[in-house]
């Protein structure tokens, strides 16, 4: 938050051990798998399977499942890759990599030789 | 719209302090199994205590709100049927009462603070004294189309989705889903035939950030524990039993502060926070009759061996509309007040149609006639200064 604000609520963490993807699923997980498989029927092509939802017992099994499906229906929601940030390079490597010269740079660079830009 | 939480279960205990909140005396009980009268307790737990799901299925909401007074001329609702409809589910006598459990304000900081700070409703009921497909529907259409269970509904012409009617007339909507592992709960029909309105939860916070909100968005919570991108652990956060209580919190501060630090954006949005039904869990206000939407199930779909014609309520669920237009400590009074006004979730499209759309027919009556939920807001904007953030 870079703005200061004059009234700040503290929301407390929920605790990791809330956390558990083995959990049979509930009666609405399950309907709504049920919708989901519905919508595969309608979807099914010659040759292919359809998925066997009775083996769908936890919240791990489930979410895998709906993202096949989902991602089927709304590929737009993917989620974008994240992005990992180039190592910076620390000044002695930057000195090192200067006296060693005129190789070809490691990594994914795509300056030119000859050309490379200090940072 | 979260999952399956009472309005006393959240906001009940508020009552003490805030005596225009209609929530516990604490005198409130409901027999069990053994006759006993068990009082309400604050005692509600955010995870582990709920976790037989209590009975919110058509049959299961009818035991609660009649005491177990099988339908006929003349019976009287009088929510007395908690425990016994809880024990039903073969959760042993103690385990029964937990159903009589509220949160104390503090154990709530987001939901108790935005009640507090904004508008709550005293009268804000589910749809149909029943489960969550059916009571959500009416959220996106107005109407359930007839059904009061979970099974797939079919969308029947003419009424189309709150969100369809906003495109068509040139306007913006969308709903976001939490994410795919998560998806949407009641519609996927329209996920299939109009994937263009949906996005997802990460999406809704860059179009906040781009200022690039729809006019008019829905949001879900995360339905399911599942492993996030790159090894992380995304939590459930609709509150749905028993999924953790806090989580849901956090969720809710999240939508909030997305909104709230975006200066423009705070200044010209309401936030409705509303959950979908009552989740099998105690409320004291009995569900006030309603104007049909012209529907009927038949006896052999409401389980209780009669028809229902859609002509009252279900049980009262936790609602509060967000605004800096809106004075701190609004409530809006329900069935105890002689002038007070009712709600439920057709108010919602009935509420966005009339604001952007004015008039539109091509809806229920029930719709139509339902009450306004921006009532509440002011010509007033409160000073920045005046509104809180959370640290989350």
């Amino acid at each position: 938050m870079e703005k200061k604000y004059k009234l700040v609520a503290k929301v407390p963490k929920t605790p990791k051990s809330a956390y558990d993807h083995g959990r049979f699923i509930s009666s609405l997980i399950e309907h709504q798998i049920k919708h989901f498989h519905e919508i595969e029927k309608s979807l099914l092509k010659p040759g292919q399977e359809l998925t066997d939802i009775t083996k769908i017992k936890t919240e791990l099994q489930a979410s895998e499942y709906l993202k096949k499906m989902t991602a089927l229906l709304h590929p737009q929601g993917a989620e974008k890759p994240r992005r990992v940030a180039p190592p910076r390079k620390t000044r002695k490597r930057a000195k090192a990599a200067k006296s060693k010269g005129k190789g070809k740079g490691k990594g994914k660079t795509k300056s030119k030789p000859g050309k490379r830009k200090s940072r | 719209m979260m999952e399956n939480r009472s309005f006393d279960h959240m906001l009940g205990g508020l009552m003490k302090k805030y005596p225009k909140i209609n929530g516990l005396t604490g005198n409130e009980s409901n027999p069990d199994m053994n006759g006993t009268m068990i009082p309400v307790q604050p005692n509600a737990k955010f995870q582990g205590q709920l976790d037989h799901d209590p009975d919110h299925h058509f049959p299961g909401v009818d035991l609660q709100i009649f005491g177990g007074t099988p339908p006929g001329p003349g019976r009287v609702a009088n929510m007395q049927g908690f425990i016994k409809s809880y024990a039903t589910q073969g959760t042993g006598i103690n385990a029964s009462h937990a159903i009589m459990s509220y949160f104390p304000p503090e154990r709530l900081p987001v939901l108790t603070r935005l009640a507090t700070e904004f508008a709550v409703f005293n009268g804000w009921f589910s749809s149909i004294p029943g489960p969550t497909i059916c009571n959500r529907a009416f959220a996106h259409y107005g109407t359930s189309f007839g059904n009061v269970d979970m099974n797939l509904f079919y969308i029947q012409d003419p009424i189309q989705s709150i969100y369809e009617r906003m495109v068509q007339a040139g306007h913006s909507a969308k709903i976001y889903y939490y994410d795919q592992q998560s998806s949407t709960m009641e519609i996927v029909n329209l996920l299939k035939n109009q994937p263009r309105i949906f996005g997802t939860y990460s999406q809704f916070i860059g179009d906040c950030n781009g200022n690039t909100l729809p006019e008019y968005s829905f949001i879900e919570p995360c339905y399911n524990d599942h492993p996030g991108p790159g090894g992380g652990q995304i939590l459930a956060s609709d509150q749905h039993p028993d999924h953790n209580v806090q989580e849901g919190e956090r969720f809710i501060a999240n939508t909030y502060n997305a909104i709230r630090i975006k200066q423009e954006l705070w200044e010209t949005t309401a936030m409705l926070v509303v959950y979908d039904e009552h989740g099998g869990i105690y409320d004291h206000v009995v569900p006030p009759a309603c104007e049909s939407d012209g529907k009927s199930a038949p006896a052999d779909k409401t389980g209780t061996g009669a028809a229902f014609n859609f002509d009252r309520l279900g049980v009262r669920v936790p609602a509060i509309l967000v605004s800096p237009y809106i004075p701190r400590g609004t409530v809006v009074p329900g069935t105890e007040d002689p002038n007070g006004r009712i709600f439920e979730h057709a108010c919602i499209p009935g509420t966005v149609t009339n604001f952007f759309l004015k008039n539109y027919d091509q809806r229920t009556s029930r719709e139509k006639n339902s009450n306004n939920f921006l009532a509440p807001l002011t010509d007033t904007l409160r000073p920045d200064d005046d509104c809180w953030v959370f640290d989350v």
